[in-house]
């Protein structure tokens, strides 16, 4: 079987209490990279394990790291990603429950790392439990002395502050969530310049998803050989958590090697379709992923061989369709999900994510006609690469590949011209 | 300084040089709607995307910054798509309302689905309902339907005014702009959000449903509403009197002078026009036995230069005052100290009033509210020591000091109240005055001449820091009126002196010959934005 | 409006985790939903003068974000996931059974102010599909049974 990293922590009873925590090595890999390394050392080790941004970006850690300037005047600040919000995604939720310790003692690495001495950790509005477990974990370490000023009696100073969001997916965008954490309205800003250069309060700002900080620890205790080399010879190091959800038996986290392809994760994994059925579909990365039908699942869920199959790694969260799936009602609720959470910043996006809804329910309720399909391709095509964000892409990958994947499923619908079991009221 | 080149032509631009910038120096022409010179870029709109060669996506002309070696091209077929598909949003939940809104011949919805959209609509869908027709402050009209969300008028509040009224709340396509509940846009500037707004989502109240703007003509001006002498644009109806109940001004706009009031201007001189088409003195008029009746303008012409030609004659002269207002362009001061002090050798000739001042603030509203208080002094109409003021003047008038008073344009019951005025009355054996409007002292003077309007005038005004600017007629005169310096040329011709000129224009280019301040200036050099008096060294001016 | 000590106190105590005063407005905004239920206009107004902004850049932020309310909510606060993973799960049936059995439709609360109810897009919790949020508590993953029953115990 694999190796489970941050899972040994998910699994091991009361590990959000400190002392659980520290019984099984924690806060030991930061003692150690206080007393033993330098920041720069510490960014050479992780760009050397390969551990790629797991909040979807997949862009090399070690690197993102190293684009903040090293000389500047200005102080540095870390800020921890936990505005989980992409559907199909769950694994920050339990880190942040089960073991926010770890993520704190990820972010002391990053933050030494970075020369930063204060951080934020955004946490998702609608995450009102899983705040309430990571502000006492903020609270128990800085009771220990382990925030603070002199950590470790190491020289080094560091505060963390948790940032309650207000419920806004668009803040899972890194520059729209610096925004919110100024207390504004989450806006993404143009670039550049990059949050490395220009972030929080103006000042250079590193962005980390929690898994990506809570892998930190870990990288430091196996060293960047070992974990790089946990998923074979792939570009992405190590392992993550995949979440799966949908149709099969065993919905939930599996932390696995990124070379695990899509098909094991299904079924040697999540215990394969619900019900014995047939899948038809699979999202892989978030609902933003471009589908993939059930003849394409032998793909390995790194980032770079998803990518090559027209699709991304994204979040990791899976979502599986089965035989008797509705490709109407499912874009429907894709493209409802996007128009509700376009941020109304830019106009193809604002206009574009708004009208591909209103197209997909009046099909979905019976009135469409086959010429939406190209009109729906037509608008995703218009919002793609014009917007200031990601999210206008996001909101015409699945329109796009819904279509193209399942045009006989939505012709047919369009054709019999039922209407469907469910409307929504 | 890098060098770029946009659509096969190359130039080289300094360092932070954006597309946009760098189109608008090759008179390429790219469209927007949230971009704004004046205003802080927001990227918002996208309509500026243009075709950047590197970059697989569109970049937006008004952000990105140009590199060197950059190549754009921005009728490419990505970026004619870009456009085309931007302006479709941007239009799709767009009411269509053109035949009812004020903004339908100058809105950028229409322009540039000429220029960039030419698609068949196929929005057939439901279209938001938002607000429509909502006042949100005493000069302005919102229509949340029309909105493009650009975030101009809100950037104006935030970063001009710094007043803040206005927000885009909620979220996505329910977005709209609006004012807090019992808060309005109400600050000193309001007018310039419907300006700036580039649909018909900010209409101006004062303007509604008054003219098509296509049957506008337009001329450059000046403010004359005080001292700051604000570049404006007078929008005038003139093809069809019926809409505007024969007034010719429909509206003033600001016109660009990044010297003196960047974009802008304020309410106070943007709603100040009415006295141009109202109110005006038309006819020459006298009082005889108590009766005002109205006469020939070359009558009353004649009488007051009869008047003036006997005072000099008789040597009583030093028994005449004028009294001139700052209202009057350069030209016409300069005639009429040349005329009553060089030609008559007459002292008593002031233009230094102190009006109560007015409201003022730290950006273009002054508290002066003459255009031409500078000028004035620059060209020292004022008495030699003897009088310290015109109130003075006004004083020794009525100590016994002048038989004949003359005005041009200066109210005296406005100024002191009507005890004075009818004091001097009583005093005076003429009270002749020569001015473009109604007043309780035109309605008591003994002769009356009519002139023009700032609107109806070539000239130049003289603003508080020393800036020399033109403005040109944007219709005849009304009636008989004439412009001051044309009424001194009559005056001198029939007292037998030798003031003349054929426009303005001579006038200005006698000035710049005989007034050192004045030196090295010509309409040629005023351009369209004026020039600094040469006494004028280094100044702040907005 | 005259806010009350204590929550100026806490307002204070947010203001001071952060560089700039104005960052801590997510913060301020939730400790008086907290404190009054809802966030009304004259809430607004008065973060606005704390915060020495204008009350409508205050209803920007406040009516952007699904969490503030503008209006009193129910007692409990039900928010149904009905994106993908929810209505593959089926959440559309019990959200019908949801709105008969508390008798109150999208956005309303109910007269006695014992429910609000609404949609909510993904709630991170797709594992547990179809699932709810119940004030702070997520419940999931829900049958016709285990819905009923949850609402009868609140």
């Amino acid at each position: 079987m694999t190796e489970k990293l941050i899972t040994k922590y998910l699994e091991l009873t009361d590990a959000n209490k400190i002392d659980v925590f520290e019984s099984k090595d924690g806060y030991s890999r930061i003692q150690k990279v206080l007393k033993e390394l330098k920041p720069e050392e510490v960014v050479d080790e992780v760009k050397k394990s390969n551990l790629r941004g797991l909040g979807g970006a997949g862009f090399s850690t070690g690197m993102k790291w190293s684009f903040i300037p090293k000389d500047g005047k200005k102080p540095v600040y870390l800020v921890c990603n936990c505005d989980e919000a992409e559907p199909g995604t769950f694994k920050d939720r339990h880190i942040v429950t089960s073991t926010p310790h770890l993520l704190l003692e990820g972010m002391m690495i990053a933050a030494f790392a970075v020369n930063a001495h204060k951080a934020y950790i955004f946490i998702r509005g609608e995450y009102e439990r899983p705040y309430e477990r990571l502000a006492k974990a903020v609270e128990e370490a800085y009771a220990k002395g382990y925030l603070g000023k002199n950590i470790f009696g190491s020289g080094y100073d560091l505060d963390i502050v948790v940032h309650q969001g207000a419920g806004a997916y668009i803040c899972g965008e890194e520059s729209a969530l610096l925004e919110a954490l100024e207390g504004k309205k989450g806006w993404p800003r143009l670039k550049p310049p990059f949050p490395a250069v220009v972030g929080l309060f103006g000042c250079p700002t590193v962005i980390n998803n929690v898994e990506t900080l809570s892998y930190l620890p870990l990288v430091m205790q196996g060293g960047a050989d070992w974990f790089s080399k946990l998923a074979g010879e792939e570009k992405s190091g190590g392992t993550r958590l995949f979440c799966v959800s949908g149709h099969v038996n065993k919905p939930g986290i599996y932390e696995l090697p990124v070379d695990t392809t899509l098909r094991s994760l299904i079924y040697d994994h999540a215990g394969g379709i619900r019900g014995g059925k047939q899948l038809k579909a699979v999202v892989p990365g978030g609902i933003s992923a471009p589908i993939l039908s059930a003849e394409e699942i032998d793909v390995k869920m790194d980032f770079d061989s998803l990518r090559a199959a027209g699709t991304m790694a994204g979040s990791g969260g899976v979502m599986v369709m089965d035989e008797d799936t509705n490709m109407v009602e499912a874009l429907m609720v894709a493209s409802r999900f996007f128009a509700h959470e376009s941020c109304g910043q830019c106009s193809p996006c604002r206009e574009g994510s708004a009208w591909l809804y209103k197209i997909v329910k009046r099909i979905n309720e019976g009135e469409g006609r086959v010429e939406d399909l190209d009109s729906m391709l037509s608008i995703a095509g218009n919002i793609s690469g014009t917007t200031i964000c990601a999210l206008g892409d996001a909101a015409a990958m699945p329109v796009t590949s819904y279509i193209k994947k399942f045009r006989s499923d939505f012709e047919d619908y369009i054709s019999d011209c039922h209407l469907p079991v469910e409307t929504q009221s | 300084m890098p060098k770029v080149t946009i659509d096969g032509h190359e130039i080289e631009v300094s360092q932070g040089t954006t597309i946009m910038q760098a189109t608008k120096q090759l008179a390429i022409e790219v469209p927007y709607y949230c971009w704004h010179p004046g205003l802080s870029v927001a990227g918002n709109c996208r309509m500026c995307l243009v075709d950047v060669e590197g970059p697989p996506k569109p970049q937006i002309a008004c952000y990105t910054q140009v590199t060197e070696g950059m190549v754009v091209h921005t009728q490419s077929e990505k970026a004619k798509k870009a456009r085309k598909g931007t302006l479709e949003f941007l239009l799709s939940n767009h009411p269509l309302d053109c035949p009812v809104c004020d903004q339908a011949g100058e809105c950028d919805l229409q322009n540039f689905y000429m220029d960039h959209g030419q698609y068949d609509s196929r929005f057939d869908e439901q279209k938001h309902k938002k607000k429509k027709a909502q006042p949100v402050g005493e000069n302005v009209m919102l229509d949340q339907e029309r909105c493009v969300l650009c975030s101009r008028c809100v950037r104006f509040c935030d970063e001009i005014t710094g007043t803040g009224e206005l927000g885009i709340v909620n979220r996505g396509s329910h977005e709209e702009i609006t004012v807090f509940p019992g808060k309005e846009v109400n600050n000193a500037y309001s007018g310039n959000v419907v300006d700036i707004c580039p649909v018909g989502a900010l209409t101006d109240r004062d303007f509604r449903f008054k003219c098509r703007v296509w049957y506008l003509s337009s001329q450059d001006s000046v403010c004359p509403g005080c001292s700051q002498g604000c570049n404006i644009r007078i929008d005038s109806n003139l093809s069809r009197p019926q809409h505007g109940e024969g007034e010719r001004v429909m509206r003033l706009k600001p016109r660009e002078n990044l010297n003196v009031n960047d974009y802008w201007m304020c309410d106070e001189g943007r709603y100040n026009y009415n006295f141009i088409d109202r109110n005006r003195i038309q006819t020459a008029s006298r009082v005889k036995e108590g009766v005002v009746e109205e006469i020939l303008f070359e009558d009353a012409v004649d009488s007051l230069a009869s008047v003036l030609g006997d005072a000099v004659r008789e040597q009583r002269h030093g028994r005449i005052g004028v009294l001139v207002s700052t209202q009057l362009t350069n030209e016409d001061l300069f005639f009429v100290k040349k005329f009553f002090k060089t030609n008559l050798g007459m002292d008593a000739v002031e233009s230094r009033f102190s009006f109560p001042e007015g409201s003022s603030d730290d950006f273009l509203i002054k508290a002066d509210k003459s255009p031409n208080t500078a000028g004035a002094q620059a060209l020292e109409v004022i008495a030699s020591g003897t009088y310290q003021s015109g109130e003075d003047l006004i004083d020794k008038t009525i100590a016994g000091e002048f038989d004949v008073l003359i005005s041009f344009g200066v109210d005296i019951d406005g100024l002191l109240g009507k005890e004075k005025l009818d004091a001097i009355l009583e005093k005076v054996t003429l009270l002749a005055y020569v001015g473009s409007n109604h007043n309780e002292t035109s309605k008591k003077a003994q002769l009356v001449i009519p002139s023009t309007v700032y609107a109806e005038k070539d000239g130049t005004f003289t603003n508080v820091h020393g800036r020399v600017q033109r403005i040109w007629p944007a219709f005849p005169p009304l009636g008989q009126a004439r412009p001051e310096w044309q009424i001194i040329c009559d005056l001198s011709e029939k007292t037998g002196f030798s003031v003349s000129a054929d426009d303005a224009e001579s006038i200005f280019s006698e000035i710049t010959q005989t007034v050192s301040s004045f030196q090295g200036l010509s309409y040629e050099k005023l351009g369209k934005e004026g020039s600094l008096l040469s006494t004028v060294k280094e100044t702040v001016e907005k | 409006m005259e806010i009350p000590e204590e929550l100026k106190k806490k307002w204070d105590e947010a203001v001071a985790r952060y560089e700039e005063k104005r960052a801590a407005l997510l913060p301020v905004l939730r400790l008086s939903q907290d404190h009054f239920g809802y966030i009304s206009a004259e809430v607004e107004e008065a973060v606005a003068h704390y915060m020495g902004t204008t009350p409508v850049h205050i209803r920007e932020v406040v009516t952007f974000y699904e969490l503030f309310h503008t209006k009193p909510v129910g007692k409990n606060n039900i928010q149904f996931c009905h994106t993908l993973a929810c209505n593959l799960n089926g959440c559309e049936p019990l959200i019908k059974q949801l709105k008969e059995k508390i008798g109150i439709k999208e956005g309303e609360t109910s007269s006695d102010g014992k429910y609000s109810f609404s949609r909510a897009e993904c709630l991170g919790a797709c594992e547990m599909a179809p699932m709810m949020k119940i004030n702070k508590d997520i419940y999931g993953p829900l049958d016709k049974d285990k819905l009923n029953e949850i609402i009868e115990n609140l």
